[in-house]
């Protein structure tokens, strides 16, 4: 049984790897791999800290409401090594981000392709 | 039993195969590292280093365990299959962190031997006289191998990452040997336990200025039936750094951010 859930494991490592590096060290069953939303919002903060950087961003929703909804990456040095600095996303900038939502419905997800102000991918992992 | 791992496990992959095929194209990587070319110098390892899969080969089993579970799975003793049932993994996307019992995410132990190799960050190789340090950015550690000409302890302490001895066996092999582990650690991400009668013997090759294989053997009579061995692969990757990478509360507490607590919003 137990090798049987390690091939599948294997599997799913196939699939993670072809997807990108989303999953480096915390593992992902806490989202919802289902389903990848996408959103626009604003920026309000970014954490460009150990372990994930978080990118928190405003969202306004159909009811005219906003929600702020945070995304984590990789790991900030894996990110510097990509290009990215702790200025690369600001407060106010616009984003457009890709990504798997917390199971429990809060507004958390992990991102899979986030688009910074000019409307472009920024690098999401380093090579 | 079967049915509900594997259920929502093979959920979880099928839909992983589905937003793969969405968007893996749409993920950008930074610019791509240049690996320098040319002979493999003499007697010399120095450098940052960084785990790639080998040209035209595709090794995923190796960000969580050391050999394709199917065709070639360890062979474990009936403490190791027992000790191995307990397990209940993280990074291979099957536990939240509330579930796992993984000792790295959940009580930031060290990683241990060779365990250490997969948590996705570059090593650097440093060479002095009397030691070679394996500095690795994970969390920092370092480990020391000593050659100086010493023994392998004959009773070691029990560390997190062992004793070792390193010697030279040709111009571009480096060959180091490592024991007197604690039982606190796992083998790999997937929940394969040793004893602290493990023995890792590691084999740095170098293949040419840009390229490493590292051959790891893993031998441990109360864990493993027989020793259990593969082969990694790094790129040198000389415009790095090594950065910073804790282990901390940050990293202990990240259950919360994978909640949606906002308390950890600073």
């Amino acid at each position: 049984m137990k090798r049987k859930l390690v091939f599948v494991l294997g599997i799913i490592a196939v699939l993670v790897l072809a997807a990108g590096p989303v999953l480096a060290h915390h593992g992902g069953a806490a989202f919802d791999q289902s389903k990848v939303e996408m959103l626009t919002g604003t920026v309000t903060q970014m954490d460009f800290v150990n372990p994930h950087v978080v990118v928190w961003f405003d969202v306004k929703n159909a009811d005219g409401t906003t929600t702020n909804w945070s995304g984590w990456l990789t790991a900030p040095n894996k990110l510097q090594r990509a290009g990215w600095d702790k200025h690369t996303l600001n407060p106010g900038d616009k984003v457009t981000v890709t990504g798997n939502q917390q199971k429990n419905g809060s507004p958390v997800l992990q991102i899979r392709t986030i688009a910074g102000p000019d409307g472009n991918n920024l690098p999401t992992f380093e090579q | 039993m079967r049915t509900r791992v594997l259920a929502p496990t093979l959920a979880v992959a099928f839909a992983l195969a589905a937003s793969a095929m969405l968007f893996a194209q749409d993920r950008v990587g930074g610019a791509r590292a240049e690996v320098p070319s040319g002979p493999a110098p003499a007697k010399d390892l120095t450098g940052v280093w960084m785990m790639r899969n080998p040209p035209g080969k595709n090794g995923p089993w190796t960000n969580y365990t050391y050999t394709d579970p199917m065709k070639n799975p360890p062979s474990l003793t009936a403490w190791g299959e027992e000790e191995f049932k307990k397990a209940r993994d993280s990074n291979g996307g099957n536990y939240t962190l509330d579930q796992t019992n993984d000792p790295v995410l959940t009580k930031c132990y060290p990683p241990g031997v060779p365990r250490i190799y997969f948590h996705p960050y570059p090593f650097e190789v440093v060479q002095t006289p009397k030691q070679t340090l394996l500095i690795y950015e994970y969390d920092h550690w370092l480990r020391r191998v000593f050659t100086d000409g010493r023994k392998l302890p004959s009773d070691p302490d029990q560390l997190w990452m062992g004793t070792s001895v390193g010697r030279w066996v040709d111009d571009h092999n480096f060959q180091v040997e490592t024991v007197g582990f604690n039982e606190k650690t796992w083998l790999d991400r997937l929940g394969h336990v040793h004893s602290d009668q493990l023995k890792v013997t590691e084999n740095f090759r170098r293949l040419d200025a840009g390229h490493l294989e590292v051959d790891i053997k893993m031998e441990d009579p109360k864990a493993l039936a027989k020793p259990w061995v593969t082969t990694f692969y790094y790129e040198n990757r000389p415009q790095w750094e090594l950065g910073e990478i804790s282990c901390s509360g940050d990293y202990l507490d990240w259950s919360q951010v994978e909640k949606g607590g906002k308390e950890y919003k600073r």
